[in-house]
C-alpha cells in the first residue's frame, strides 16, 4: 500500500510496529512535495530540513504513550500562525511576516506528534477560493491543472502529501476548496477549534477547519483540537469522534432548502447530479424534508457586507510601521497609502474599501446594521429548521472549480457567487461538512450542516456515504510514481 | 458692546491604577524603557488578535460611573473606533462608543458658596494609546519615534455636559473630579505624567442666548494652572473675533504653556471616525452581586465627609473643605480623633502645624511619619499640662523628622512642664530679687513689669516652666 494512502491509525500502528520508518515516509513525502510543488505551486514554505529535523524529534523520542497523530503528515494553510516558519496570509505585506508564536491548533498538533510538511498557499488573508489574489500566484487544481485549486491545503490533501490540513473558513473557504478538489471538510462550531494565533480577516465569521481524505482521520484531528478555551466551556459534553462515527441515529432528518436550485450560476450538470444524490439518500432510508428557508438566500451578501467591515478595521494593522511590507512615502499618511496600495491585491483592496465604506457614519445603519439583523434572522430560520432536522443539506458550490484563465475574469464579484450555499454557517457559527461527489469527471461536494456543537451527526453521516474511499485525482496517482 | 458667556465642556481621561493592560497581561508601570511592557496583543502583531478583557478595569470604571451618579449599562460592550495613526497598534482603537459604561450622571462643585451640579455626560472604558516622539520640529523632522508601553493601558474618559462657565468653574470641576477620583483610588491622577489628562470644548454665545455657538477644542494642558490659563485665554481670543464681527473656526488648538497662547493644530474635521461593535469581545453581563460588590467598595466621597464634618464635628466649613480635600488627609484627621477627641483643636493643629510642615517639605501626607493616634498623644500632654504648648510645637518637629513617640522625645530632652509649685517659688524668689526695679515698677501699676518677670522665670526654666502657674505664683508674690 501506498503510505500517502494510509490513516492516521494505520500510520501510527505501522510506526509501532516498525513496519514503517518514519525517515521512510518523511523521504517520499519530501521528495512528491518538491515535485508538487513545482506542478501546483501549493506550498508558500516547504522546507525539507526542517521536515527531516522533525521527523528525527520524533524518531528520538522515547515517549512510551505514543499521542494519536504520532507520525502523521499534516498541512496548515499560511494564515495560521508557525514560529519556525514564517506566516505570510499570502499577501506581499506579510510576504517576510515570521510570528513570535505559534497558533494553538499547530501546537496542539506538535504535542500529539503530527509532523508539518509546509505552510500551504491560500487566497491573500484566505478570502475566497478563486485563485486570482495571492501574492504567491495561484493554486493549481490537482485535477485539471487549468482550474484553481481553491487552497493549496485543498490540494495538499487531495494529492496525498498531508494526511489532514488545517485552513480558515470565511465565508466557505474549506468547504469550497474541498468541493473543487474532491476531498472532505469541516468548519466546526464557532470557537470549538482554538482561535488563537489564526490570522483571521473576519473574526465573527471565521473558524479554523480541518481537511481529510478520510472521515475517521479527520475525526482524530478533531478530537485532538476541540480543547476548551474561550467559546469552549470545559462543561460541554463531547463524544469521543472517531469512536461514534458507525452510529448514526436511525431515523436522521435530512432538510433541503425547497429552492436550493434557485443559485445563480449553478451549474446544469451539479443541478442534475444533486438530485441522483437525494434519490441515493432517500434509497438508503434517510428523509428527506423539503423546507423554506426565506433569506437564506441573502447570506453570502451579508457575510460580504459583515466580513468587508471586519476585514477593513483586522487588517488596519497592515500599515507598515511595525512589521511587514513598508514604501517610504513623504509623510506618515502618504506611507499609509503606498505600502497598502502595493501591498494588497486587487481583489482584496475592493474588499477593504467597501469596508471601509459600510462602516462609516452613512453607511452603518442602511447596511452594516441591517446586515446584522439579517444575520440573526438567518440564524433563527437555520435553528427552526435543524430542531425538526438533524442536517441541513445543500450543494457545497454552484460549480466546479473554476478556470484561472476565465475571461472576464471570475472571482472578484460582490457577494462572491461560490459562497452561496456555504457563508450561512458562517454567520450562525454553526459546524457544516463538505463531502466529496463528482460530476463530468470533477468533484463537487455536498454540503451538509448542523446545529451548534453538532459535529457528531455531521462526521457520522459522511461516514455512511464514505462506503468505498473517495477518488483520486489523476495528480495523485501521478505523484506516486514519484 | 454684546456682553458674551462662554460655555465649556471637559473631556478627562484618567489612567487606572490596575496591574496590567486592558486586554494582556503586560504591565502598566510608568518610566519603564521604551517597548519593554508589549506584546502580541497589544502591539497588533497579525496573529495576535485574541484579547483577554481586565476585568478589574471593568470594576474601576462602573465604580468611577457609581461615583458620579452615572446610571450603570447592564451589558458591557466594546466598539472599534477605526482610524489610522502610528501611535495606535491596531489601527482601531477598543472604546464604548454604542454603550457607554454610565451614562447621565452629575457632580456638586461649590462655586461661589453655591453648590453647582455639573452634568456628566458618559463615563467610559477604553484603551490608551503609544506615545510619539517627535525628534527635532514636528513639522520638518524626517522620522518619529513611538513608545508602545502605554498602548492598551486602560483608561476612563469622562465627558461633562457642557454646564460650565467660566475657567474658575472648569478648574473647580477638576479639582473636585480628581479628589473623587483619588477618594475611590482608581487612578493616581497625576497630570505631570498623564494618568489625568484634560481636553476642553470652548464656545462663545451672546449672554442670555440658548444657542451653542461654534467651539474650538483645546488640548495640551497639562496642569491645573495650564486647564485655568488655557481656557481663559481662549475665552478672551473668541471674545475679541467675535466683537470685531469675525467668526470662530472649529478647530483644534493647543495651549503653548511657555508663550501662554492657544495655537491652532488643525481643522476638525466633521467625524470621520468609522465605529462598530468589536467582533471579538463579546458583551459582558453586569450582574447584581458583582455591581453590589463594587457599589460597597467606594468609600465615603468628599461631600458627605464635608457634611460629616461640620455637621458631626462641628468643625468651621474652612477647616471641613481642606480637610476633606484629600481623601488621606482626611482619614488622618479622623484616625487621630480616636486619642484626641477634641474635633476643633486637632484641626487647627493639622491645618498650621502638620499641613505647614508638609508643605515646607514639599511631602504628602501619605509620606508622614507621625503615625495620626502619636499626635492625638502629643495634644492630650498639652492638654493635661505636660508641656506648653510652645514646647509642643518643638517636640511635633522632632516627631516630624525622627518618627520618635512624643512620651520619648519629652522624657529623652527633659522637656516636661514644670508645675512643681514649690520648686516654680524658689525661681519666683530669686527672680523678684534679682529685679527690685521691676518689682518697684509693678507697683507703681505699670502691669508690663509683671510680663517682663515672667518672662525671666521662663528663661530661668529654659522654658519648661507652667506659664499660668508662674504667673499666679509671681502675683502673689508680688502683692505680699
Ligand atoms: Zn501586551
Amino acid at each position: 500500500m501506498d503510505p500517502a494512502n494510509l490513516s492516521v491509525q494505520q500510520i501510527t500502528a505501522k510506526i509501532n510496529k516498525k513496519e514503517l520508518l518514519l525517515t521512510e515516509l518523511g523521504a517520499i513525502l519530501a521528495g512528491r512535495s518538491k515535485y508538487a510543488q513545482k506542478k501546483l505551486n501549493l506550498f508558500i514554505s516547504f522546507d525539507p530540513q526542517l521536515f527531516t529535523e522533525q521527523i528525527k524529534k520524533n524518531e528520538q523520542s522515547t515517549q512510551v504513550n505514543r499521542p494519536p497523530l504520532w507520525g502523521v503528515p499534516v498541512a496548515i494553510a499560511d494564515n495560521i500562525t508557525t514560529v519556525d516558519q514564517k506566516t505570510t496570509c499570502a499577501s506581499r505585506l506579510l510576504a517576510a511576516y515570521q510570528p513570535p508564536f505559534e497558533a494553538q491548533a499547530v501546537s496542539l498538533l506538535q504535542e500529539n506528534g503530527a509532523l508539518l510538511i509546509g505552510k500551504t498557499n491560500l487566497e491573500e488573508f484566505g478570502l475566497g477560493c478563486a485563485g486570482n489574489s495571492s501574492y504567491f500566484k495561484p493554486v493549481k487544481n490537482p485535477w485539471d491543472i487549468k482550474r484553481t485549486a481553491g487552497s493549496g491545503a485543498a490540494a495538499a490533501v487531495a494529492s496525498g502529501l498531508a494526511t489532514f490540513a488545517l485552513a480558515s473558513d470565511v465565508r466557505g473557504e474549506i468547504r469550497q476548496a474541498a468541493s473543487y478538489c474532491g476531498v472532505i471538510a469541516l468548519k466546526p462550531t464557532y470557537g470549538k477549534i482554538p482561535r488563537e494565533g489564526l490570522i483571521d480577516s473576519a473574526s465573527s465569521l471565521e473558524q479554523t477547519g480541518i481537511l481529510a481524505r478520510r472521515v475517521s482521520d479527520l475525526a482524530w484531528a478533531l478530537q485532538v483540537l476541540a480543547v476548551p478555551g474561550n467559546n469552549n466551556p470545559p462543561a460541554v459534553k463531547r463524544p469521543l469522534y472517531p469512536e461514534i462515527l458507525g452510529n448514526i441515529p436511525a431515523k436522521t432528518r435530512i432538510a433541503v432548502p425547497a429552492d436550493w436550485d434557485q443559485a445563480p450560476l449553478l451549474e446544469e450538470g451539479i443541478k442534475n447530479n444533486f438530485r441522483e444524490q437525494l434519490n441515493k439518500l432517500a434509497r438508503v432510508g434517510l428523509e428527506i424534508n423539503y423546507v423554506t428557508l426565506p433569506h437564506f438566500q441573502y447570506a453570502s451578501l451579508v457575510a460580504t457586507i459583515i466580513g468587508a467591515v471586519e476585514a477593513f478595521s483586522n487588517l488596519s494593522n497592515l500599515d507598515g510601521v511595525r512589521f511587514g511590507y513598508r514604501k517610504e512615502g513623504k509623510h506618515l499618511q502618504e506611507m499609509y497609502i503606498k505600502t497598502r496600495s502595493a501591498g494588497f491585491s486587487s481583489k482584496l483592496k475592493k474588499f477593504l474599501t467597501l469596508g471601509g465604506l459600510l462602516s462609516t457614519k452613512k453607511y452603518y445603519n442602511s447596511h452594516f446594521l441591517q446586515g446584522q439583523k439579517m444575520r440573526s434572522i438567518i440564524k433563527k430560520e437555520l435553528l427552526d429548521c435543524l430542531q425538526e432536522n438533524e442536517l441541513l443539506l445543500t450543494p457545497t458550490t454552484p460549480c466546479n472549480a473554476i478556470l484561472l484563465d476565465s475571461s472576464p475574469p471570475a472571482g472578484e464579484e460582490l457577494p462572491d457567487p461560490a459562497a452561496y450555499y456555504t457563508a450561512a454557517a458562517n454567520l450562525a457559527g454553526f459546524p457544516s461538512l463538505n463531502f466529496p461527489v463528482s460530476t463530468n469527471g470533477l468533484p463537487y461536494g455536498l454540503q451538509f450542516m448542523a446545529k451548534k456543537e453538532d459535529e457528531g451527526v455531521l462526521l457520522q453521516i459522511a461516514f455512511l456515504l464514505e462506503k468505498e474511499p473517495i477518488k483520486w485525482p489523476i495528480f495523485a496517482l501521478e505523484l506516486q510514481e514519484v | 458692546m454684546t456682553a458674551f458667556e462662554a460655555v465649556i465642556g471637559l473631556e478627562v481621561h484618567v489612567e487606572l491604577l490596575t496591574q496590567t493592560k486592558l486586554f494582556c497581561s503586560c504591565s502598566t508601570d510608568f518610566g519603564a524603557a521604551p517597548n519593554t511592557q508589549v506584546c502580541p496583543i497589544c502591539l497588533g502583531l497579525p496573529g495576535g488578535n485574541t484579547p483577554r478583557l481586565n476585568k478589574k478595569a471593568v470594576a474601576y470604571a462602573i465604580k468611577t460611573a457609581l461615583a458620579l451618579n452615572c446610571q450603570v449599562a447592564q451589558e458591557i460592550t466594546f466598539d472599534r473606533k477605526n482610524y489610522f495613526y502610528a501611535d495606535l497598534p491596531n489601527g482601531y482603537q477598543i472604546t464604548q462608543h454604542f454603550h457607554p459604561m454610565g451614562k447621565k450622571g452629575f457632580l456638586p462643585v461649590n462655586v461661589a458658596e453655591k453648590t453647582k451640579n455639573i452634568g456628566i455626560h458618559q463615563v467610559h472604558l477604553e484603551e490608551d494609546a503609544g506615545k510619539m516622539f517627535h525628534v527635532g520640529d514636528i513639522l520638518s523632522s524626517p522620522f518619529s519615534r513611538v513608545d508602545f508601553n502605554r498602548a492598551s493601558v486602560p483608561l476612563v474618559e469622562i465627558v461633562t455636559e457642557p454646564d460650565l462657565r467660566t475657567a474658575e468653574e472648569a478648574r473647580l470641576f477638576l479639582q473636585k473630579l480628581r479628589n473623587t477620583l483619588l477618594y475611590i483610588g482608581i487612578s493616581d491622577c497625576k497630570m505631570e505624567e498623564g494618568s489625568l489628562r484634560c481636553d476642553a470644548n470652548i464656545s462663545l454665545r451672546p449672554l442670555g442666548s440658548k444657542e451653542l455657538g461654534v467651539k474650538t477644542e483645546l488640548k495640551n494642558m497639562n496642569s491645573f494652572r495650564a486647564v485655568y490659563r488655557g481656557i481663559e485665554y481662549e475665552i478672551e481670543r473668541q471674545t475679541g473675533i467675535l466683537q470685531e464681527g469675525g467668526t470662530v473656526i472649529p478647530e483644534t488648538r493647543h495651549w503653548d504653556e511657555e508663550i501662554g497662547a492657544t495655537k491652532s493644530m488643525r481643522e476638525k474635521l466633521s467625524e470621520s471616525y468609522r465605529y462598530f461593535p468589536d467582533p471579538v469581545l463579546l458583551p459582558l453581563k453586569t450582574d447584581t452581586k458583582w455591581l453590589e460588590e463594587i457599589l460597597y467598595s467606594i468609600p465615603e466621597l468628599p461631600d458627605s465627609r464635608y457634611k460629616r464634618f461640620t455637621e458631626d464635628y462641628g468643625l468651621p466649613p474652612y477647616d471641613a473643605e481642606v480637610l476633606t480635600s484629600s481623601r488621606d488627609l482626611a482619614d488622618y484627621y479622623e484616625q487621630a480623633l480616636q486619642t484626641y477627641p477634641e474635633h476643633k483643636n486637632l484641626s487647627n493643629w493639622i491645618m498650621s502645624e502638620l499641613m505647614g510642615l508638609l508643605n515646607a517639605n514639599n511631602m504628602e501626607i501619605t509620606a508622614c511619619k507621625v503615625e495620626p493616634p502619636e499626635l492625638g498623644d502629643l495634644l492630650k500632654l498639652i492638654d493635661q499640662g505636660t508641656i506648653s504648648g510652645k514646647i509642643a510645637k518643638t517636640v511635633f518637629e522632632e516627631m516630624f523628622t525622627t518618627g520618635e513617640k512624643p512620651e520619648k522625645i519629652i522624657r529623652e530632652k527633659g522637656l516636661t512642664q514644670i508645675s512643681d509649685e514649690e520648686t516654680l517659688l524658689k525661681i519666683v524668689d530669686t527672680v523678684v530679687t534679682a529685679h527690685p526695679g521691676s518689682v518697684e515698677d509693678y507697683h507703681n501699676g505699670k502691669n508690663k513689669a509683671l510680663g517682663f518677670l515672667v518672662g525671666q522665670v521662663m528663661k530661668e526654666t529654659k522654658g519648661q516652666a507652667n506659664p499660668r502657674l508662674v504667673n499666679k505664683l509671681l502675683q502673689k508674690k508680688l502683692s505680699n
